[in-house]
């Protein structure tokens, strides 16, 4: 993927097994973003390839591949403001998941219900509470049915304690049989809960490997700590 | 059939040169602040008027009265920024629309009550004069609009690139909230933009008002050719105007020569949608897509 | 809940329309049915822009274009074809939506000020098309400026207050369904965050042509319904940007995105200028100009609108 003359990620290459969660990791502008915006179909690759179940998905239409299973959140979060937190999730079940209105509200109550926004339900998006709001993004990628989650720096301006209600809904949602990939600059959270993580840097991928490998991997602790060790050990 | 085509040639950059000076203001105001101003054709109308007045009571020549029309006009705009376009900014751009929309309506109307809608002109010595050079026709009121046109321009270019105030306009252009914690106070410099924005466009309605006819209801033609024009060049990208100005004023005049007078104005307006839908950054490539 | 309100209303809103479709029999004076047949045709126009605009976010600059086809195709099929009406007015209709398909594919990409500018030069370039298509390729078709004169009706009022009243049923029919279904929650996301929609799972460009096509459909009804109506046509009347500005207001007036939204700000309009207009002629416009200014400094969504906000309710 190339912005003009910059090539914001090149030559990386990953792939995510069924029922896995994957962490990607990396410091501010290594491509993180750029990587899953790619893979979803907001950015056209200008190189490269990306499969989904075998199928070829470059270059499709993000709706297409949101209703093929690959849903992402985003980083800064865009609620669809003049609509309630229900009638947001139902977006994501009517178009994501292509149900007609009766299932889609079935399924959308099961979403808020999952994510704990029940109490919000009825709420405006644009009125409630960034934690509430991190949530929303979540149950609308949810909604659609996707079996991959892409979740973008989900957890950014939370507090511990309601890290660990996200963590906890996170893993409820690996145990139903869906595979996350999640990008996070918490380490707490990225060590905790992922199968295997991979590392970029300057666009590039830097490392791959189990949690524990990529914690005592030379190039991570030098390019992307600066060679500090000990903000790694809180996992 | 040479004469005539380079005649045409000259015709039509001639009036592009008018074209470019009076939507100048225009690209301005939607560069800095993204307000699509359907009232600027009646801020030419006013510059045109403030010379007709000065002409009439005190036959004073348009050209000098154009600081005049320049003045008022810049206190006109600052007072219509600061206190009614400013409480839009930021919301949807229809609200900007509909607001300068009402303000067409309110400022023509009005204009129609206190002038009525009677055609004037100003009928200067120089109004009808032309310099005949190799047999080719060129009016000089027409010229020296072109003139002012490149100068407009030029001295836009040099305030926004060189003055402190100039820097600020640009940085807010750029980025609002980022001026607004570098110390700019935004709602004057969008007050300032705007005046500045309408003391040009005065100053253009003054200098064509030997050459045009001047009445309330001459305004909304302007906008639209301003709006065509200003794509073209490519939206708040300053010397696009120049350039979309020519390129516009080129097209209609070969259009009226080889086609016929009335198709100019369809040739206008097809240019105006295929350069939108092909490429809306304008002629140039360099105006804001947002 | 709230689908309990929404029944209720269009309950109500059914039951209106069924009353005034016996109107007729009971209005004596002509001008008074001329009137209503007036404001229910502005509610229908105003709705038209609406479906595509208030909902979508995408403001359209141009939509007096289809209405303007749509009076051309019944003037043309009427007069140079000899087809009746109400199969002319059908296909006023379909041609009117087959146009906003192939000018919305192109244009439905761009955003903001720019789908404005290049909705409304196309609306100015078909007027001019229409204009001087004939003395450009010497030929008599749209007749320019002389304009053409349809086959006198010999219909009543009443006639075309039967013809206006379904129509703007159906649209406000419409909002109704955008209001409720998938089409239209997939419109109002594409107005808040285009691309959160797509990733979502919506079908950002599909959804969208649908709303303008609709649009479209209706407006080329109504355009051919106006046209029989007033019996002669120019491109000067019926692509006359005046036509786009009437609807724009009204519908903001009244809140954009809305479904009563058309149905207040269109009546409130069309009353204002039938009371004052009369009466003050030269002071109408600059009233209008300032009742546009006032609204939008203190009442930016509408009538309706700041109704639904400060009420709370979901849907009007």
């Amino acid at each position: 993927m190339k912005f003009g003359a910059l090539a914001a990620v090149q030559m990386v290459s990953f792939s995510l097994n069924p029922g896995e969660i994957l962490g990607m990791i990396g410091p501010n502008g290594a491509g993180k973003t750029t990587l899953l915006n790619c893979v979803i179909g907001i950015h056209k690759p200008t190189s490269g390839k990306i499969f989904l179940n075998q199928i070829d998905i470059t270059g499709m239409k993000p709706h297409k591949i949101c209703r093929m299973g690959l849903a992402k959140t985003s980083q800064i979060m865009e609620p669809f403001m003049a609509m309630t937190v229900f009638e947001n999730v139902l977006v994501g079940a009517l178009h994501g998941g292509r149900m007609r209105m009766r299932p889609a509200t079935e399924q959308t109550e099961k979403v808020i219900e999952l994510v704990g926004l029940k109490q919000y339900a009825y709420k405006l998006s644009g009125s409630i509470p960034v934690p509430a709001r991190r949530r929303l993004e979540l149950a609308r990628a949810l909604a659609s049915g996707a079996n991959i989650l892409l979740l973008d720096e989900n957890m950014a301006g939370l507090n511990p304690h309601e890290i660990d209600e996200a963590l906890e809904i996170l893993k409820k949602i690996r145990n139903s049989g869906k595979s996350l990939i999640v990008i996070e600059h918490i380490m707490r959270v990225v060590m905790g809960i992922s199968d295997r993580i991979i590392v970029l840097n300057y666009g590039s991928k830097i490392a791959e490997g189990f949690p524990e490998e990529v914690v005592n991997d030379e190039t991570v602790i030098k390019a992307y700590l600066g060679g500090k060790l000990s903000s790694l050990k809180v996992a | 059939m040479y004469t005539v085509f380079v005649q045409t040639i000259i015709n039509g950059l001639l009036l592009g040169g008018v074209y470019a000076a009076y939507s100048a203001g225009f690209s301005l105001i939607f560069g800095v602040m993204g307000v699509v101003n359907l009232a600027h054709g009646e801020l030419i109308m006013l510059g045109a008027f403030t010379s007709y007045w000065l002409f009439a009571y005190f036959n004073l020549d348009p050209y000098l009265s154009a600081p005049f029309a320049m003045i008022l006009l810049f206190l006109f705009g600052y007072v219509v920024q600061k206190y009614i376009i400013n409480r839009v900014i930021g919301q949807p751009h229809i609200m900007s629309y509909i607001l300068t929309f009402g303000l067409h309506l309110m400022i023509a109307n009005i204009a129609i009550k206190m002038w009525t809608q009677d055609f004037r002109s100003i009928t200067t010595s120089y109004s009808g004069a032309n310099a005949a050079i190799w047999g080719l026709n060129i009016p000089l009121a027409r010229l020296v609009t072109f003139m002012v046109a490149l100068l407009v321009t030029w001295v836009l270019w040099f305030f926004l690139m060189r003055t402190e105030t100039g820097r600020a306009i640009r940085a807010t252009a750029q980025d609002k909230e980022v001026a607004r914690l570098m110390g700019v106070d935004i709602r004057n410099i969008y007050a300032i933009t705007f005046g500045l924005g309408a003391a040009i466009t005065g100053l253009s309605g003054s200098v064509m008002s030997p050459f045009v006819i001047i009445s309330p209801e001459m305004g909304l033609e302007y906008t639209i050719i301003a709006f065509c024009v200003v794509v073209l060049g490519g939206m708040g990208y300053m010397p696009g105007a120049l350039v979309g100005g020519l390129v516009l004023g080129v097209a209609q005049s070969l259009a009226a020569t080889y086609l016929n007078a009335g198709v100019s104005v369809a040739i206008t307006f097809i240019i105006l949608f295929i350069m939108l839908v092909i490429c809306p950054k304008g002629i140039l490539g360099k105006g804001s897509v947002a | 809940m709230n689908f309990k309100i929404d029944r209720i209303i269009l309950i109500i809103f059914l039951g209106i329309t069924a009353a005034l479709a016996f109107l007729p029999n009971f209005v004596e004076s002509e001008y008074l049915l001329r009137l209503i047949t007036v404001v229910i045709f502005w509610i229908g126009i105003a709705g038209c822009w609406n479906m595509m605009s208030g909902y979508t976010g995408y403001i359209d600059f141009g939509p007096v274009v289809y209405f303007g086809i749509g009076s051309y195709v019944v003037a043309i099929a009427m007069t140079k074809y000899g087809i009746p009406f109400f199969p002319s007015l059908f296909i006023s209709g379909l041609i009117s939506g087959s146009v906003a398909f192939l000018v919305g594919i192109p244009t439905l990409r761009l955003k903001g000020a720019y789908f404005a500018i290049a909705t409304f030069a196309f609306a100015e370039a078909m007027k001019q098309i229409a204009l001087e298509f004939d003395r450009t390729f010497s030929v008599s078709f749209f007749q320019g400026s002389d304009g053409i004169t349809l086959p006198i009706s010999g219909h009543d009022n009443s006639f075309f207050f039967y013809c206006v009243l379904p129509v703007t049923f159906l649209v406000v029919l419409a909002h109704y369904y955008i209001e409720h279904s998938k089409f239209g929650y997939g419109l109002k996301a594409i107005k808040e965050a285009e691309t959160a929609a797509e990733i979502s799972g919506v079908n950002t460009t599909a959804n969208k042509l649908g709303a303008y096509v609709s649009s479209a459909f209706f407006l080329g009804l109504f355009g051919a319904i106006e046209a029989y109506w007033i019996t002669y046509i120019t491109p000067s009347d019926v692509f006359n940007v005046q036509k786009t500005v009437q609807m724009v207001i009204m519908t903001l007036l009244g809140g954009m995105g809305t479904f009563l939204g058309p149905v207040v700000g269109a009546t409130f309009l069309t009353l204002i200028s039938e009371s004052l207009g009369a009466r003050f002629v030269e002071y109408y416009l600059i009233m209008i100009g300032g009742i546009i200014i006032v609204a939008i400094l203190i009442m930016p969504n509408g009538i309706i609108g700041s109704l639904k906000i400060r009420k709370k309710l979901r849907f009007i």
